[in-house]
């Protein structure tokens, strides 16, 4: 191989027009690095090649100046400015074959990070994360962009947040929303007796998902493209497909919102006047045909320990008219009107158990990428996005189809009915524990819990006032070793009991634990009335926040690369020092910018900082020592 | 575990017992000692029947000598499925360490709907129809007919089974239900009348109410158990509704026109038997002329509904003349029929005593042994007429029900007939009904029949009223407590809303809008502060209908949505089992959910909220019944004249004992733990609080009797905290609540009886 790597002098452009920072430009087959000739101007890059995907140039002869453009898969690029075009060349030639190489290059590091080849759906998934979380972010800025940690370092930090976002993605799924779909309210322009209504495809989803029929109405009777599997699907599942009505699909969710509101309005001879009038209508107004199918397949499979279907099938005293009457089990409904009654209950009834289940079909819905700004109106002033809507309808019918599918292997539907039995017939306590199916806690950050305990905390503070302080009473260590070996001596004597602690004890720790922890995070800065911080000035706030996670983002990889063992380690830790090193002045910045009489408490905020970064740097210089100590070759060169 | 009761080694499937348990299953073995009744309130969630099962089993496998029957009662058929399967658990632990000799069979019996195998029969709407469907196939006629022509059809399961003959028995084990089917099914038999047929040979039969209260049906499935068999009613806190309503009939418009309609084909399919085989009617005829209401052993697929009467009632003499003629007892239905309709055409509600009523059908020319004979004639009718599809045969039945009672009984009923429903005064309706007023009547026979009856539940308080009720001397009247680790129960009496201003239902009081937000206000706070479900009952499905609409409107549910989902109680069967099915998957899930139910509605009945199915009951209301119903009315009068019972006494006694009943279904065991919120300021007054059962006024603190909403939140929110920690489940030394086996054996007999006072 002709040469290892490639050094030249080289501008940094961040934009065309930047005028670039003078620095030094090295190539190796791992990675591009940039190094001012000034140490303080920002311009420092640390690139792995591997993010490079493509590289533009610009031509001898034409009157632009020798740049060279690397473009990396994030769509940013860097641009280098080179003293002439045959600097230019060189390193143009360097990166095409070090791009023609392409993964064999990249094996090197491999060793030590195996995971350093990400999938795209791995890095879609970090900038998904860096998009989400702005405070994550600006640290990555600041440390991966600046070349203190390699994007590598700071993801290895943090690979709990990715594996959680990746099992999130495929465990749990956006559901329907709590709300009833009865809840779509008009709006009016107050001027006419127009009604618009917005019907966004999540809500025609959920209309569709509560109201087979109305789905089933929509499919057959608003002109389609249904395809010809769909169409045997409901041919086959007993839906019979009229194809010949067809209206288009505003007249259709004009008539649909028409039969709402004359349920609405509870007026079911009304409603039976209507329908007798219009068939299509009627649709809308009669029970749900396919949802009393449907219930009496599902009604094979409720938990035998509640099925009061069987108790009705079993009465012989409530014959008709036999027994007595009791408040409510007369029905006074007038049975020619009845079929267009439907009840509140019933709906509320239908849309919760949509809501249960309705992951299997969100899945589809999310899978199809409707824009959700398609909107339906009763009036003619906005347009209808047709295929949007027919796509949810289709998609529906679709996963219904599979889940009926699936319900026709009921083969081990009454082994889970006798499985459910005997759960309910077992007396917990009186036998050993049984171990129900749980799925794990997902808490995304556990700080997110102490926040929100912290609420609970001050809203019980009233009661357990003092409480707290009380706990505080400082021990000896005698009397702590006293007290421990008591303990001991009793559980040797009575043997462990059951509870180990006393559930008040346990309570009170557990109190007083979830106080002072998420104290801390509120005294940084969220309670509105008791934070410091909030006296300060906005942007001074800010900047200590952001400090201290950058510290505190920085101590961690320090920390973390203790023991030294390899050269790898080596450099990072001096990385790391340099950067923590320059945090000092910036924080003293901070000190100076704000006025005089907030100075005293912004010190006291600071000071933790400082003891941490201090602590830091002193063990790395005791190593360091120790480190010159036993290998005498190596010089002192870092102080 | 395994332990000695006096005499008797018990066997129970657990490793563990409660104290209760053990003293329960003490005072049960002294009943059956003595060959007596009794009567045992245990609060629920103690384990009342897996106690009494292992008890009763365990006793007659101590005296093989004299083998004993159990007939388990429960309410419902869901009831029934848990109770078999708590005996299966005991009966595989009993063969464990029995062996073989341990073996016995055990069954549930229900309806053909709930049992049938063959789809075509099944597949029908109701069980009127699934009974007319077997019959179709089934009856002997229909077999007949099949035997000489190979195109009629008949049940292969059926027809396997008779073939089968002697062959066809259960082998012994334990079914439920639904093993039952899965048997029929595999063997091809059908199982209906394979459990009807084992019946006599199971050592345990559960089956509901009815089967042994209600004549109609006691008459053909109940009529050879024998005397030396225990039964049992469990959750019979309702025994006595029960008892009357399986005694009552009520004559509707539509049941007289469809009665008459009924007629009209029975006069059809007279002529035309007459035309083509008059021997059969003649037979008839002879048969009655020489006494037997009805040929002496039917086939079992030919019983239908028994008489309505009580058996010693029944009458055991000869048809009367008049009446043996097909023509003739025709014209006496006619007649009958158009009396009632002449009756109903009342303006005015009118009450009379069944002696009056007869005395002035007799003026219409149908005497009062005429009218007792009804139903056997009609039933002999019917099966001489060779008619199948019984379930369009209804309310000539109804009808005949009806005369056959009224002629028998001249105390402890009264006809009552009212032209309209008086909260719907504008919409005629007019209806005639028969009602029993005299529990005692219809759980007469069983006490007779059977050596010891034991009725038992969580609520039975006063103790002291149901022996007056039902009329019987039980040997053994107890009521125990519960003992508790931990206050694992937390009973509330809300008496304000967030508003301070009073709650309540009362009549003048339960549609004001302050209250009906009070309310709301009480759920949304409690939806987001307690885990898991929460069940909310309302006094009556109106009162829930209106108060819902009125959330809905003032968005108070759309907020309740917002933490849990909401399911509703709706008086179709198949709708509510579907959401009571939801409610318990969004439990399990972690989803949460509330359930709106009603008191005296199916749900409260009989199913249960433990564990976290139920954190939190709301009470809201009291449930009182509809005082104004005349029939209630009558009754009240009835237990005044009779019993000396008070009529505010005993309204208060059924509230109480519904309230009872709707919160009690929280608990199953002790290591669940439960809310309960009796959301009415009429609960604060001590008359009223009073008469709920011991176990949950010993937990009820004056400190929770008079209750704002914002205090009752405070509450849930520490009660809860305190029920997160661990505990010691054993109890503390001085108070065991639960036994391990070398405890219960150290503390012998007397030391037992005193923990457990």
């Amino acid at each position: 191989m002709a040469s290892a790597h490639v050094t030249k002098r080289a501008k940094y452009k961040t934009t065309i027009k930047d005028p670039g920072t003078p620095g030094t430009l090295r190539m190796t087959f791992e990675k591009i690095l940039f190094v001012p000739h000034n140490p303080k101007s920002a311009g420092k890059l640390d690139v792995e090649f591997r993010y490079i995907k493509g590289q533009k140039h610009t031509k001898e002869g034409s009157n632009k100046p020798p740049w060279l453009n690397l473009t990396n898969n994030q769509n940013g690029s860097f641009i280098f400015e080179f003293e002439n075009y045959s600097d230019l060349q060189e390193c143009r030639d360097f990166v095409g074959k070090v791009l023609a190489k392409g993964g064999e290059v990249s094996e090197k590091p491999t060793v030590a990070y195996p995971d350093e080849q990400l999938s795209a759906a791995e890095m879609e998934l970090r900038i998904k994360l860096l998009q989400e979380d702005s405070e994550l972010q600006k640290l990555h800025k600041q440390f991966v962009l600046s070349g203190v940690l390699t994007e590598t370092e700071f993801w290895a930090t943090r690979k709990k947040l990715l594996d959680r976002e990746a099992s999130k993605k495929t465990k749990q799924r956006l559901g329907f929303k709590s709300a009833m779909i009865s809840d779509i309210k008009p709006s009016t322009d107050g001027r006419t007796n127009k009604v618009t209504f917005n019907l966004t495809p999540e809500v025609i989803l959920q209309i569709f998902a509560e109201k087979p029929a109305v789905h089933r109405a929509f499919l057959s009777y608003v002109p389609n493209k249904v395809p010809g599997a769909l169409k045997q699907f409901f041919s086959s599942s007993s839906w019979p497909v009229n194809n010949d009505p067809i209206m288009s699909e505003r007249t259709f969710w004009t008539k649909y919102f028409r039969a709402e509101y004359l349920h609405s309005t509870k007026n079911s001879i009304a409603a039976a006047a209507e329908a007798a009038e219009d068939e299509e209508l009627a649709v809308f107004l009669k029970q749900d045909d396919i949802l009393a199918s449907e219930a009496r397949n599902k009604i094979r499979r409720v938990d035998p320990t509640l099925d009061m279907e069987a108790d009705e099938g079993d009465d012989y005293t409530h014959l008709p008219d036999h027994g007595i009457f009791r408040e409510g089990n007369k029905e006074m409904t007038e049975s020619q009107n009845e079929l267009y009654k439907r009840s509140l209950s019933q709906d509320i009834n239908r849309h919760a158990a949509v809501v249960l289940e309705g992951r299997a079909v969100v899945f589809l819905f999310e899978n199809i990428h409707v824009s959700l700004d398609c909107i339906c109106s009763m009036n003619l002033n906005v347009d209808v996005e047709l295929e949007d809507t027919k796509a949810v309808a289709e998609a529906l019918a679709q996963s219904k189809q599979k889940s009926s599918n699936k319900g026709e292997s009921d083969g081990d539907t009454s082994r889970e009915r006798l499985d459910r039995l005997s759960r309910m017939t077992e007396i917990e306590d009186l036998q050993g524990p049984n171990t129900l199916p749980l799925a794990p806690l997902c808490i995304k950050d556990p700080r997110d819990y102490f926040d929100s305990q912290q609420a609970n905390a001050l809203r019980t503070s009233g009661d357990a006032l003092g409480g707290i302080e009380q706990i505080k009473c400082g021990l000896s260590t005698q009397e702590v070793y006293g007290s421990l070996r008591e303990s001991i001596s009793s559980i040797k004597a009575m043997g462990l009991k059951e509870p180990i602690f006393k559930p008040e004890v346990a309570h009170q720790v557990f109190d007083a634990l979830t106080n002072s922890i998420s104290n801390t995070k509120y005294h940084i800065g969220k309670n509105p009335q008791e934070s410091v911080l909030d006296r300060l000035p906005r942007k001074t706030k800010e900047e200590l926040l952001h400090h201290w996670t950058a510290i505190l983002e920085l101590l961690k990889h320090f920390w973390a690369s203790y023991p030294i063992t390899t050269t790898y380690l080596y450099a990072k830790v001096n990385r790391l020092k340099d950067a923590m090193s320059n945090i000092y002045p910036q924080l003293e910045e901070i000190k100076g910018s704000v006025p005089s009489e907030l100075r005293h408490q912004v010190s006291l905020l600071v000071r933790p900082m400082h003891q941490a970064l201090d602590a830091a740097i002193q063990h790395y210089e005791a190593s360091m020592q120790k480190r010159s100590a036993q290998s005498g070759e190596r010089p002192n060169g870092y102080v | 575990m395994k332990f000695q009761i006096e005499d008797v080694t018990v066997y129970f499937p657990y490793d563990h017992i409660y104290p209760e348990q053990y003293s329960y299953m003490t005072e049960l073995k002294r009943t059956l000692d003595a060959k007596g009744h009794c009567l045992l309130e245990m609060p629920s969630g103690t384990g009342k029947t897996i106690a009494l099962l292992s008890l009763i089993t365990s006793y007659s496998l101590s005296k093989p000598q004299s083998p004993m029957k159990l007939i388990y009662c429960t309410r419902t058929v869901h009831e029934m499925e848990k109770t078999l399967a708590e005996l299966k658990i005991l009966h595989n632990y009993q063969i464990k360490h029995l062996g073989p000799q341990a073996r016995i069979l055990a069954i549930g019996l229900s309806s053909r709907k709930n049992l049938c195998v063959n789809p075509t029969v099944v597949a029908a709407e109701n069980r009127d129809s699934v009974d007319a469907g077997c019959r179709k196939l089934t009856a002997s006629w229909v077999r007949a007919l099949a035997a000489e022509n190979p195109d009629e059809t008949t049940c292969e399961f059926f027809e396997n089974y008779e073939k089968a003959a002697s062959a066809a028995v259960l082998p012994p084990g334990v079914y439920t239900l639904q093993e039952l089917r899965a048997f029929g099914k595999e063997k091809g038999w059908c199982p209906y009348f394979l459990a009807r047929h084992m019946v006599q040979f199971a050592n345990v039969v559960v089956y509901s109410y009815q089967y042994l209260l209600d004549p109609k049906v006691a008459g053909i499935i109940s009529k050879e158990m024998q005397k030396e068999s225990v039964v049992v009613f469990d959750e019979a806190h309702n025994i006595d509704n029960v008892c009357i309503e399986a005694l009552s009939v009520s004559v509707r418009r539509q049941t007289l026109e469809g009665a008459t309609r009924n007629l009209s084909r029975i006069s059809q399919e007279i002529d035309r038997f007459k035309a083509t085989d008059a021997s059969l009617l003649r037979a008839e005829y002879n048969r009655l002329v020489e006494g037997l209401a009805l040929r002496g052993n039917l086939p079992i697929t030919d019983n239908w509904l028994s008489n309505p009467a009580l058996p010693d009632d029944i009458l055991k003499e000869a048809v009367p003349g008049n009446i043996r003629r097909a023509e003739h007892f025709l014209h006496v239905l006619r007649r009958l029929v158009q009396y009632l309709s002449s009756r109903l055409d009342t303006e005015n509600v009118e009450k009379e005593s069944p002696v009056g009523f007869v005395a002035s059908l007799s003026n219409a020319g149908i005497h009062q042994k005429t009218l007792k004979f009804c139903y056997d004639r009609l039933h002999s009718l019917m099966l001489t007429l060779e008619i199948t599809d019984t379930d369009e045969f209804l309310h000539i039945q109804t009808i005949c029900d009806f005369a056959t009672l009224v002629g028998t009984y001249g105390r402890g009923f009264s006809i009552i007939i009212e032209p309209f429903d008086e909260r719907m005064p504008h919409i005629p309706d007019p209806v005639l009904q028969l009602s029993c007023h005299d529990a005692s009547l219809a759980i007469k026979p069983v006490f007779d029949r059977f050596q010891s009856v034991v009725i038992t539940s969580g609520t039975l308080s006063p103790i002291d009223l149901y022996p007056r009720l039902l009329n019987f001397h039980p040997v053994v009247s107890r009521s125990f407590t519960m003992s508790l680790t931990r206050d694992c129960i937390c009973p509330m009496v809300l008496t304000r809303g967030s508003d301070q201003l009073p709650v309540s239902t009362k009549f003048d009081m339960r549609s004001d809008p302050g209250v009906v937000r009070n309310y709301g206000k009480l759920l949304l706070e409690m939806v987001s502060v307690v885990p898991d479900g929460i069940v909310c009952f309302f006094v009556s499905y109106s009162y829930m209908d209106g108060i819902i609409n009125t959330w809905n409107d003032s968005g108070i549910l759309k907020e309740i949505m917002q933490h849990k989902l909401v399911f509703i109680e709706t008086q179709d069967v198949v709708e509510t089992t579907l959401a009571l099915d939801n409610y318990r998957r969004a439990c399990d899930c972690g989803r949460g959910a509330v359930f709106f139910s009603v008191a005296r509605g199916k749900v409260a009945e009989g199913i249960d909220f433990d564990r976290h199915y139920g954190r939190l009951v709301i009470m809201i209301g009291v449930p009182f019944q509809y005082t104004l119903s005349k029939i209630l009315l009558a009754r009240l009068e009835y237990l005044r004249d009779t019993f000396q019972i008070k009529e505010g006494d005993f309204l208060t006694f059924d509230a109480l004992r519904q309230a009872a009943q709707c919160v009690g279904r929280v608990i199953r065991s002790k290591a669940d733990y439960g809310m309960m919120i009796f959301a009415d300021k009429r609960y604060s007054r001590h008359d009223k609080r009073s008469k709920l059962p011991n176990w949950i006024l010993s937990h009820l603190q004056d400190a929770n009797l008079n209750l704002s909403t914002d205090m009752a939140l405070h509450i849930a929110r520490e009660f809860l905290k305190k029920m997160a920690q661990p505990y010691d489940k054993t109890g503390s030394s001085d108070k065991k609540t639960l036994l391990s086996q070398e405890e219960l054996e150290k503390l012998g007999d007397g030391s037992m009886h005193e923990m457990s006072y």
